[in-house]
């Protein structure tokens, strides 16, 4: 049996990633709030993985992180997942039609990413458990974690994009040429 | 050159980013670290500025033997290196018998019910809810639905177990409801949690008869099958009075500071 090594360092490297995410999300962005609201780093893995490793490996991986996610903290399983797994997808949308090199773009990307997840999850939350509807409590929330994953996006763009170049050669070098030329 | 202005605009979000965070959480006593950290980037400053006026002003002090100084100062900046370690210590100590103490408070306190204490050791990563981790599970006799409480009153209900961890939805999570009474009273109200502001819960559900005032205890009703009754829950901050008196609701400021749980109490039986 071949194992293309290549693509098995990627893996390797995206569920490195998730881990340090997931400490960063729960032990850092915890206290190091604006005014008690975090960020979402989870929606920027989902979207970069999208963006950079394609469709299916975003989606496969949105999926998995987010059931994991579920199973350690979520109020319930499977949603997380479904969303993440959405905007993973949402990811190849983006990247065929728009330029990941610039950052206004991602940052974009970033805005319009968190906005559905966050909606999603919060549409699931009022049908699924009854949860009283208080719009302009989400919104400004919403708003706050928007500008707070920007930030975030603006801080972290340089590595993100060498690290994104780098997973996009492991899994889809075979189709830069015909993209590009 | 490109590189360079893509530095200088990182560092500068970074440094936004950073003060957004600090700004947004200071309360009246973190302004007084703020102020103490001005004044010590400013006082050099303002030293140099009185030396100066001094010495044209001919007010200065001699200092006659600066080795002697020097000396002293080494002595004293040792000193209060050891004074520092065992300050270091002390707090060790005095934190875990905080902990201990807890533990034995809130054991003696709640003696009528079966509880096993535990730690909090994960909170939550999205705004919309308000989940934490506990540090007991099945082995320790934990199971879906018991109640979860701390010192000062109701935390939430286990949600899901495993072997050694337990998943507690608190009362301040927006999905959770909890049948109360007011302590003037001995109608049931409704307690939710509000995405407006998480360190309050909503009493809904108040009947038109009952007279509801500020600072009036709300306890756990026992309706409902998952909490004791009588377990405090917290104090009515403001009444909020609509068209439609049905519709009238009050604001309750936990009796738990979710913020600074640390230790909580499972009742594994009533």
């Amino acid at each position: 049996m071949k194992i293309n090594l290549k693509k098995f360092r990627g893996i390797l490297i995206i569920i490195l990633l998730f881990f340090i995410i997931y400490f960063l999300q729960i032990n850092f962005f915890s206290w190091f709030t604006i005014r008690g609201i975090m960020p979402n780093v989870f929606v920027i893995f989902a979207l970069f993985l999208g963006l950079f490793a394609g469709k299916k490996l975003g989606g496969i991986c949105g999926l998995i992180f987010g059931i994991i996610l579920d199973i350690l903290i979520g109020e319930s399983i499977g949603f997380t997942g479904i969303f993440l797994a959405l905007i993973g997808l949402l990811g190849e949308y983006f990247d065929k039609n728009f330029s990941k090199d610039s950052r206004v773009t991602i940052i974009l990307m970033t805005i319009g990413a968190t906005v559905i997840f966050e909606v999603c999850m919060y549409v699931v939350k009022i049908v699924r458990f009854h949860t009283q509807i208080e719009i302009l409590a989400f919104i400004i929330t919403l708003l706050v974690e928007v500008i707070y994953n920007v930030l975030l996006v603006i801080i972290l763009y340089p590595a993100m994009k060498k690290l994104g170049y780098y997973i996009e050669n492991l899994f889809k070098h075979k189709k830069l040429l015909t993209r590009y030329f | 050159m490109k590189n360079k202005t893509s530095v200088i605009g990182i560092t500068i979000t970074i440094i936004i980013l950073i003060i957004i965070v600090v700004v947004s959480n200071l309360g009246t006593s973190q302004m007084q670290t703020f102020q103490t950290v001005v004044s010590k980037l400013f006082m050099p400053f303002q030293n140099g500025y009185v030396y100066i006026k001094n010495k044209i002003t001919g007010n200065e002090q001699q200092i006659s033997d600066i080795s002697l100084l020097k000396n002293e100062n080494s002595s004293l900046r040792e000193e209060n290196s050891k004074l520092k370690e065992q300050v270091r210590e002390l707090e060790i100590l005095k934190s875990e018998n905080n902990t201990l103490k807890e533990y034995v408070n809130l054991k003696n306190k709640y003696a009528d019910y079966n509880t096993v204490p535990a730690n909090v050791i994960e909170r939550s990563y999205s705004n919309y809810d308000k989940i934490i981790i506990i540090n007991v599970g099945k082995n320790d006799g934990i199971d879906e639905d018991m109640p979860v409480i701390s010192e000062s009153g109701l935390v939430g209900r286990v949600l899901s177990v495993t072997d050694s961890t337990a998943k507690v939805q608190t009362i301040i999570d927006t999905a959770s409801t909890v049948s109360a009474t007011i302590s003037t009273s001995e109608e049931s109200i409704l307690l939710k949690g509000t995405l407006s502001d998480n360190k309050k819960l909503r009493a809904t559900s108040i009947p038109v008869e009952t007279s509801i005032l500020q600072g009036d205890e709300v306890v756990t009703s026992g309706f409902g099958g998952i909490f004791p009754k009588g377990i405090l829950i917290g104090t009515i901050s403001e009444v909020v009075n609509t068209k439609n008196e049905l519709d009238r609701y009050a604001n309750v400021n936990p009796a738990t500071d979710f913020s600074k749980l640390e230790t909580v109490l499972v009742i594994t039986q009533q």
